[in-house]
């Protein structure tokens, strides 16, 4: 019965508010481009700052045919969230109305034809739905970086991208903590700055960095204290000041980047990388060799132990297509056989083949493939399902990965001579055609250096021989650096052009340089990718009817690339084209006659003996690899140890944030205390402030409905401040005090706020509002107790409020929705579990609340 | 008949006969605050002097002197409600005794005529015209006994010059004195025959005051000391009518601030949106809980007003001016709870505090309104 009336009455005061000639509905309307234009502006903020952070995805999807649905979902998104604010809606209709957006443009544009009027999803649309997710995953297991944007990967991006720009609105708007919502965009620049080479690009840092630069801007300029200090908060220094930060803060970044771990290499936002778990762990080995290589710790350590008279290389994958911006292995899942227990090496005519027995332990090497020396003819010990390609030979998981696998390999290797290479002269049959295709766009440096250095040479044999002498010629050098300071960093033919004008690179170059000239002269190629041979760690490792053997390590800096070519009657053979790394085979040196069974250490002795060379190369072993602070292989530890470091800092940061954060007020609070505003006499305002939390943060909160001398009577009265005459004095002088400028300034007559009380404390320093404020904080430190001295200290409830204030939000929606239901008739089980729901919710907020308290 | 203007004689000791009926409708015809403001040192000995005066009449209710000082101060009249024998009558007659001005007393009684307390034409004989014989209500106070015993008609006579300071008989007006202030009082025991103030009427007194019983000691003092003789006599006037003009003039200039208005505001709202009234807070009554407020401050010695100032005058002067709910009234409510209640309830300054509903929570009743009520349309405190 009194509802309605009730509910009539709210109405209008609410609709007839603005036209009420009332005190309060005037000072709304003062102010009118205030709330009217708010929620645009921030709309668009947040719609500029996730848009922007998106652009750095451009390289993890290749071209630029993405951005346009990402763009209009993130706009449709935003701009409904900035509507439903403008019209004033409650708080979690808004994100319920933005969600519910999200879902209709989602729908218009991934779905049109499967759903109800094109925008409306139905079950078809779930079922579309169901398989656009199914591919999503596909390409984020199994395709490398740039994939190409199908549509489900698409829609994946977009469907996150909107709820960041809801959480991001929720962050800066109802909880108003703009500054986190920088967490946010954060969390769209780490999928870059994790999968692609060349970390986030600059294009989406800057895009990100101007957008959150736009959130913070505008929530400060509709920030409350902007309403009450109008002239004040919006001058041009004010712009002055946030530029210059702004510069510091961007100097900054550039300047601590080369300090932090992690961060590889280059300038930020460029190339640097972050590398939380190491290499070897990427999807595509062709693009985190270079990272791999680089990288200052040696992670993804394999072990492994072998019976071989020379260490072997652990092969992983090859890659045999040479078209296209980037090259990756083709895993040809339509041909690979099940099972490990035999692989049939496919080995022809093997002259005399030499049967290997490994042991390899992988440890934290991540991989979709098993290494394993060439070529393999069983895997033994392997826990989940693992397949082979029979072309390649390389072994691959179904459901499962490399991590923590310890198998032994059989394998058989070839004994071969240079004589039996020279002599195989027969044209290829039998080949698979994709070893022989000719890629298209060859670049002409690349086909004419293959005419100039072959010229000559009539067998297969030779002609690659003579590929390798003039790579590993000294007109190319070893280096890792210069092609990411050249801009070829990766792997494809323009890569390659690149490389054989510069003539400076590593091991993916130089192999695929290879490979690509002999596929040019018509010998069947492909890249091998996999490790070096190690080093032994001078353990023996007992092996099941072998006895000890001795043990090997290889990590990421020893990843390799190397080119394997195929000569008909005698098969795949690798070649090591790439100067002072891996081991040149005994068949592939040029004398012929020098033992190629040798360690990765004795490899200077083994360099091939051609007569033009004058320059030593130096041993892998002792090469430090180029870049900064490169540490020998012990630094490992020293690295963890850093990483360590940097984990304790963070989480002393994170323990300590709520005190910085107070501190922090508190500084900003009493330098506005002690200067001014400019052009204001505003001084007591931030020294009330401060006071407030001050006796909040020591169990003596202020009430909203009680008066500042009230409130300042009872926090005097209190035990928190102790006895007014004794040795707290001065402290309860210092709270009277900042009380009373306070009253004279919100209350008094404007230009006479000046009182006598502060023309008289002006000349002494204790009247500062610092130095009361201090006072007060000094008699509050010594009558409070241990525990609640500790928390107002680290966990201040001034700060912590903002949760306490968000907490009880759940619980007033339910309780809300059960009114509702009541009023609409609900069923009545509804009705009750809905009450049970707020019931406990407000159980667990006291819980919540005891503890803190407690 | 029992409206006698002797009482004046009565109430004011010898030699302190006042110079004449001072300046009429002639000298009032000015404009009300026209006296000059007197500055804080004097208005505060002023101020005190008063007090002082009072309290040595009537022990223990300082408060109520205070409230009816700051009353007079603010231009405002009286309702002093309580049960007989407490000191109603005596706490306005110190009052008047007090300030150097006139004083007239009406007992009020059911066949009191309109004309006996504004006055009346007379034909004299001598000069063959009409002259205007002034009523009771000239006067600077004007103390009216037992107001609810007389007939509605002469009540709102009364009420009526409350209101216009001026008495309009035979279509000739007549300014009446300044300061001009109503005391009256009423009895809520004895209700048998009365005819209890409308609300309208109620609404014109600036405050009501129950004045209470005494405590144990100044009881006892009562007693100890005002047995030989009347403590009245021994009160002599301590400020000058003109004074207390210069002293209204004060109270004038003390300054509002917006934040202090728009609190002001808030809670003449909250009174006409809650559950638990009938009738809430008129426009008129908050203008005057803030002249009472303004009164107060100039009284603590301040030239602008905090929201202390309101909320200590907030009961008296709108608890009189509000119905409770029936509802409210049987569950055990009283007008002074529910204001009490209210203003625990509104923000004092929504810039600096959270939210309104952080501290209490409202009743189920007022949770339905608020439900009801979009207050996301109110202004937004953050």
């Amino acid at each position: 019965m009194t509802l309605a009336p009730h509910r009539s009455s709210g109405s209008d005061t609410g609709t007839a508010g603005n036209a009420e000639p009332t005190v309060l509905s005037s000072g709304a309307v003062s102010r009118p481009d205030g709330p009217a234009a708010q929620p645009w502006v921030m709309g668009t903020a947040v719609a500029v700052a996730v848009a922007g952070a998106a652009l750095g995805f451009n390289g993890v999807l290749r071209g630029w045919a993405w951005y346009s649905p990402v763009f209009s979902t993130v706009l449709s998104v935003a701009f409904s969230v900035a509507m439903l604010r403008s019209l004033r809606a409650r708080t979690w209709l808004v994100s319920a109305g933005a969600l519910v957006a999200l879902i209709v443009a989602l729908t218009f544009i991934f779905f049109r034809q499967h759903s109800i009027a094109g925008f409306i999803p139905s079950p078809e649309t779930m079922i579309y739905l169901g398989k656009f997710l199914r591919r999503a995953s596909e390409t984020v297991l199994a395709e490398s970086t740039p994939v190409a944007p199908n549509a489900g990967i698409v829609m994946l991006i977009c469907a996150v991208l909107g709820l960041l720009v809801i959480l991001i609105d929720a962050l800066a708007f109802p909880l108003a903590l703009p500054a986190t919502s920088g967490l946010g965009i954060l969390a769209i620049l780490v999928v870059p700055a994790m999968v692609k080479p060349q970390s986030v690009g600059v294009l989406g840092f800057v895009g990100a960095a101007v957008g959150y630069l736009l959130i913070l801007g505008c929530s400060h300029w509709f920030t409350p204290d902007a309403r009450t200090l109008a002239d004040t908060a919006r001058n041009p220094g004010q712009l002055r000041r946030g530029a210059v930060t702004a510069v510091a803060a961007l100097t900054v970044t550039l300047l601590l980047q080369p300090v932090i771990p992690g961060f590889d290499q280059g300038t930020f936002p460029q190339g640097s990388r972050l590398n939380p778990f190491g290499s070897a762990t990427g999807l595509n080995p062709m693009i985190s060799l270079g990272n791999s290589l680089r990288s200052p710790s040696g992670e993804g350590r394999i072990t492994f132990a072998t019976n071989a008279p020379t260490t072997p290389y652990l092969r992983s994958v090859t890659v045999d297509s040479f078209d296209g911006d980037s090259w990756s292995p083709d895993d040809r899942e339509s041909t690979r056989q099940p099972g490990t227990g035999r692989i049939e090496s496919g080995l022809d005519s093997a002259p005399t083949e030499l049967r290997v027995i490994t042991a390899v332990n992988t440890g934290q090497y991540t991989s979709p493939y098993l290494p394993a020396p060439y070529a393999p003819e069983a895997v033994n010990g392997l826990t989940g399902r693992w397949n082979w390609d029979p072309a390649t030979l390389s072994i691959k998981g179904v459901d499962t990965n490399s991590r923590d696998q310890q198998y032994v390999v059989t394998s058989v290797t070839p004994q071969l001579t240079a004589a039996l290479l020279a002599g195989a002269s027969e044209p290829v049959r039998g080949i698979p055609e994709q070893f022989l295709r000719q890629p298209s766009n060859v670049p002409e440096v690349v086909s004419s250096t293959a005419k100039t250095v072959t010229a000559g040479a009539a067998s297969p044999y030779a002609r690659a021989m003579a590929i390798q002498r003039y790579l590993r010629s000294t007109e190319f050098s070893y280096s890792l650096q210069s092609p990411v300071q050249g801009g070829y960093d990766g792997n494809g033919l323009s890569v390659l052009a690149d490389f054989l004008n510069q003539k400076s690179g590593y091991c993916i170059h130089f192999a695929s340089a290879m490979a690509v000239m002999a596929r040019l002269e018509g010998i069947p190629s492909r890249i091998a990718v996999g490790y070096a041979p190690g080093r032994p760690t001078g353990a023996t490792v007992a092996v099941s009817g072998q006895g000890p053997l001795p043990e090997f390590e290889v990590d990421a800096r020893d990843a390799h690339a190397w080119p394997e070519l195929y000569f008909q009657g005698v098969g795949w053979v690798a070649f090591e084209p790439t100067p002072s790394r891996g081991v040149v085979p005994a068949y592939a040196t040029d004398a012929a006659s020098s033992s190629g069974a040798s360690t990765n250490e004795r490899n200077d002795a083994l360099t091939p003996g051609d007569g033009s060379r004058q320059a030593p190369v130096p041993a892998p072993g002792t090469v430090p690899l180029p870049g900064a602070g490169t540490p020998a292989p012990g630094d490992a530890q020293g690295a963890q140890a850093l990483y360590g470091v940097g984990a304790m800092l963070l989480l002393a940061l994170l323990v300590a944030s709520p005190r910085l954060v107070r501190s922090g007020v508190r500084r900003r609070r009493l330098r506005t205390a002690a200067r001014g505003y400019p052009g204001a006499t505003g001084t007591a305002l931030p020294a009330w402030a401060e006071l407030r939390d001050l006796a909040t943060d020591y169990g003596v909160a202020p009430q909203a409905s009680e008066t500042p001398r009230h409130f300042s009577e009872r926090l005097r009265a209190s035990a928190a401040l102790g006895e007014p005459g004794g040795a707290d004095g001065p402290g309860q002088r210092a709270a009277a005090a900042l009380t009373e400028d306070f009253e004279r300034e919100r209350y008094g007559r404007p230009g006479g706020a000046a009182g006598p009380a502060q023309n008289a404390d002006s000349a002494d320093p204790a009247g500062s509002a610092a130095a009361r404020i201090a006072l007060v904080q000094a008699a509050l430190r010594a009558n409070a107790r241990p525990l609640v001295r500790l928390r107002a200290a680290w966990l201040p409830p001034s700060v912590m409020s903002g949760w306490r204030r968000a907490l009880p939000a759940p619980r007033r929606f339910l309780s809300r929705t059960a009114q509702l239901s009541r009023t609409a008739q609900l069923s009545r089980t509804a009705l009750g579990t809905r009450r049970g729901l707020a019931e406990s919710w407000g159980k667990f907020r006291n819980s919540v609340r005891r503890v803190r308290r407690g | 008949m029992d409206y006698h203007r002797s009482s004046v004689d009565d109430i004011l000791p010898d030699g302190q006969r006042l110079p004449g009926r001072p300046g009429m409708d002639l000298n009032a015809a000015g404009d009300r605050s026209s006296a000059p403001a007197m500055d804080a040192d004097a208005f505060h000995s002023a101020s005190t002097r008063i007090l002082t005066s009072i309290n040595t009449v009537i022990d223990g209710k300082a408060e109520a002197a205070k409230l009816a000082l700051t009353v007079l101060l603010a231009q405002g009249h009286l309702l002093l409600e309580d049960v007989p024998g407490v000191g109603k009558t005596l706490l306005a007659k110190t009052l008047a005794r007090t300030i150097d001005c006139s004083v007239s007393r009406i007992q009020f009684t059911p066949d009191l005529l309109p004309s006996d307390v504004t006055g009346v034409s007379i034909y004299n004989q001598a000069t063959r015209t009409f002259e205007f014989r002034h009523g009771a209500v000239f006067a600077n106070i004007v103390i009216g006994d037992e107001i609810n015993r007389a007939s509605a008609k002469t009540q709102s006579a009364l009420l009526e010059c409350m209101e216009e300071h001026q008495v309009t008989v035979d279509g000739t007006s007549y300014r009446l004195d300044e300061p001009f202030m109503v005391v009256a009082t009423q009895n809520p025991i004895e209700m048998e025959g009365t005819y209890p103030l409308p609300e309208a009427q109620r609404d014109r007194f600036m405050a009501r005051i129950s004045m209470g019983y005494p405590d144990r000691e100044s009881e006892m003092e009562m007693l100890e000391t005002h047995q030989a003789s009347s403590p009245l006599a021994r009160v002599t006037a301590v400020v000058t009518a003109a004074e207390v003009a210069a002293m209204i003039a004060t109270v004038q200039q003390v300054y509002v601030s917006r934040s202090l208005k728009e609190y002001t505001v808030a809670l003449g709202r909250a009174t006409r949106e809650s559950g638990l009234l009938r009738l809430g807070a008129s426009p008129r009554s908050m203008l005057q809980l803030l002249r009472a407020a303004k009164a107060t401050a100039a009284l603590e010695g301040r030239d602008f007003v905090l929201p202390d100032d309101v909320v200590s005058v907030a009961e008296a002067v709108l608890a009189h001016r509000i119905i409770l709910d029936r509802k409210a009234a049987s569950a055990g409510e009283t007008p002074q709870s529910v204001i009490r209640a209210i203003i625990a309830k509104i923000p004092v300054t929504p810039e600096v505090t959270a939210s309104p509903n952080g501290t209490g929570r409202p009743g189920r009743k007022q949770a339905s309104a608020m439900a009801a009520a979009p207050s996301p349309k109110l202004p937004n405190p953050r």
